[in-house]
């Protein structure tokens, strides 16, 4: 699905991301973690093509991201940045139906199936009843959830999320990672994202991806990739690493003084 | 829901602009009853009648028309452009330059040899800040701040050189620039009108088509991009259109001011942000606005016919009292 080959990047002079290499495959639900300033949103603006000066190839289903027209990426793939502007009193569903505007024809009203993909969107995330609420008017959790029926109304294969759930409280987040959990393995959805929280990266991701100072520290299961050793290492600080009964995935326990 | 303001822009307004346009075809100097006004605009009747009616205030009435139709449409685009709603058609710099263009034509006298000089200085004086702005707003990737700072920097700069240029000047040019900075549809030189009306109407049924792209800029630079859309070709271009409408009106009639700075803010209150609905209601909006001040502007002090642009002046000063108040009560 994507492919990214051997990526060097920076900006002005320093460089931030250094030879990396990994692959995402189809329905991976796949997570991106390392220190603030690793290269991680980097890293994302790069193969959804809002950064565009690189070394290296990403291949999106084979073909080269430098080929694909902007709208017909826009089919393929969507982004959600870390902070989205919500300062325009629009409503909810006029909001969400941006979204749909590679689909649309500069010149024309949405068509049927644009009101469809919105309407669905919005089903799947239960904000149906926030229709004509204005987005300058909502909270945080109801903001999040609007901007995810705005991309998933983009419906394409391949969503990428930046960081989704950082500010949100451990309920709101839970909620949002079963949300996208279940766009995941019930709609087929490839998800990208990038998780301050390596608990919940290791509970719902299949695969990883550490970065460390901008170079690939690891790429697997979370298994693989959450073992004390190298997260010691790469965080600068001290944690034990054990197995969650319920999932068997693994878990990740800061320790605050050693005995 | 979109069918309703749909309706509300294309077919409420027109009729209401329709209805304050024969209205006003009936106020002036000289009384005319609304009847000898109508058969005056198909050529029956009196003479004089079908002089004043057809030569001048059927071309004073279109001018004012489309006056308001492009800065309330202009405004309504800027302000989803620059994210600001405080922005109006003169926020980049326009009325600085075009300020500048008919003063040097008033102080230098070339304004007294030809009448068409005065708009041609004026619109080459825009024509200067707009091109000036564009040079510092879009040297980099786009930035609406950047752009505004630009804007005032250079309208600042242009008034001060008009300033300077009035304590120098002993002309008689100076009262005559005064009165042109107002904005008044007294005099100007109908000549001009076919060229302003034809790009007025092409210019604003092209805004008002490119809603949607101005909606999807005014997400922010990341989300816009992500949904295929190239922001800096496309900001280039709306740009320059509006730049384009604005010049051509202003260099005709004056500086009119908050006209473009309400009308999209009234507007709002009846069909919503978003711009494909908000840039129509607010050319038709701003078209039926400026024709009531215009029509008030001959009533209210008649016979004087005081400016256009003093009486949109003082509705924009308690507009923006009650604005306040109503942010103060929400406020608390």
């Amino acid at each position: 699905m994507i492919q990214i080959k051997n990526i060097y990047a920076g900006y002005f002079g320093r460089e931030v991301l250094k030879n990396v290499s990994f692959d995402v495959k189809q329905k991976d639900f796949f997570g991106i973690i390392g220190k603030n300033g690793a290269g991680k949103s980097t890293l994302l603006k790069i193969f959804s093509n809002l950064l565009k000066s690189y070394k290296g190839d990403v291949f999106i289903d084979n073909k080269n991201l430098e080929s694909f027209k902007s709208k017909e990426l826009a089919k393929r793939l969507s982004f959600l940045p870390q902070y989205s502007d919500m300062s325009m009193p629009f409503s909810v569903f006029e909001f969400v139906m941006f979204a749909r505007f590679p689909y649309m024809n500069m010149f024309k009203f949405p068509s049927k199936n644009d009101f469809k993909a919105v309407e669905k969107a919005m089903d799947f995330l239960n904000i149906t009843n926030l229709s004509e609420r204005k987005i300058t008017e909502l909270s945080g959790g109801e903001k999040q959830k609007v901007l995810i029926a705005q991309v998933l109304a983009q419906e394409t294969d391949i969503i990428i999320f930046d960081e989704p759930t950082s500010h949100l409280d451990i309920g709101s987040q839970n909620n949002i990672l079963k949300l996208l959990s279940d766009l995941n393995e019930k709609h087929n959805k490839t998800i990208v994202l990038t998780l301050h929280d390596l608990n919940a990266a290791g509970e719902f991701c299949n695969k990883l991806l550490l970065l460390e100072d901008g170079f690939v520290c690891r790429c697997g299961t979370p298994e693989e990739v959450l073992n004390y050793k190298d997260i010691e290492r790469v965080y600068n600080t001290t944690v034990i690493v054990k197995t969650n009964p319920i999932s068997n995935r693994p878990y990740v326990i800061p320790v605050s003084k050693i005995n | 829901m979109l069918n309703r303001r749909m309706i509300f822009i294309y077919v409420l307004m027109p009729i209401l602009l329709f209805l304050v346009f024969f209205f006003s075809l009936t106020y002036g100097l000289s009384g005319i009853s609304l009847i000898d006004a109508l058969s005056a605009l198909f050529n029956v009747g009196d003479e004089n009648i079908i002089t004043i009616i057809r030569s001048i205030r059927l071309k004073r009435i279109i001018m004012v028309c489309v006056t308001g139709a492009v800065l309330g449409g202009s405004g309504c685009v800027f302000q989803a452009i620059l994210k600001n709603p405080l922005a109006d058609p003169f926020t980049l710099g326009i009325s600085g330059g075009a300020a500048l263009g008919a003063s040097i034509a008033f102080i230098s006298g070339f304004a007294s040899v030809a009448s068409f000089f005065t708009p041609l200085f004026a619109f080459f004086g825009a024509a200067l800040s707009v091109f000036t702005v564009y040079i510092f707003g879009f040297k980099g990737k786009f930035d609406s701040n950047i752009m505004i700072l630009s804007g005032v920097i250079v309208s600042y700069t242009f008034s001060s050189v008009v300033m300077l240029m009035f304590a120098l000047s002993q002309s008689t040019g100076v009262q005559q620039s005064f009165m042109w900075l107002t904005g008044n549809f007294s005099t100007f030189d109908e000549r001009l009108m076919p060229f302003v009306v034809t790009i007025g109407v092409v210019g604003l049924v092209i805004l008002s088509l490119s809603g949607n792209i101005i909606d999807v800029i005014s997400l922010g630079r990341e989300k816009s991009e992500a949904l295929g859309n190239n922001i800096e070709k496309n900001i280039k271009i709306i740009f320059l259109i509006t730049s384009l409408l604005i010049a051509s009106v202003v260099s005709v009639c004056g500086i009119i001011g908050f006209v473009g700075l309400m009308i999209p803010h009234i507007m709002r209150n009846f069909v919503g942000t978003r711009s494909m609905l908000l840039i129509p209601a607010s050319v038709f909006g701003g078209a039926l606005f400026l024709l009531l001040c215009d029509t008030l502007s001959k009533i209210v002090f008649a016979p004087v016919v005081i400016p256009s642009g003093v009486i949109t002046s003082v509705l924009g000063g308690v507009f923006f009292v009650f604005l306040l108040l109503r942010a103060k009560k929400s406020s608390i």
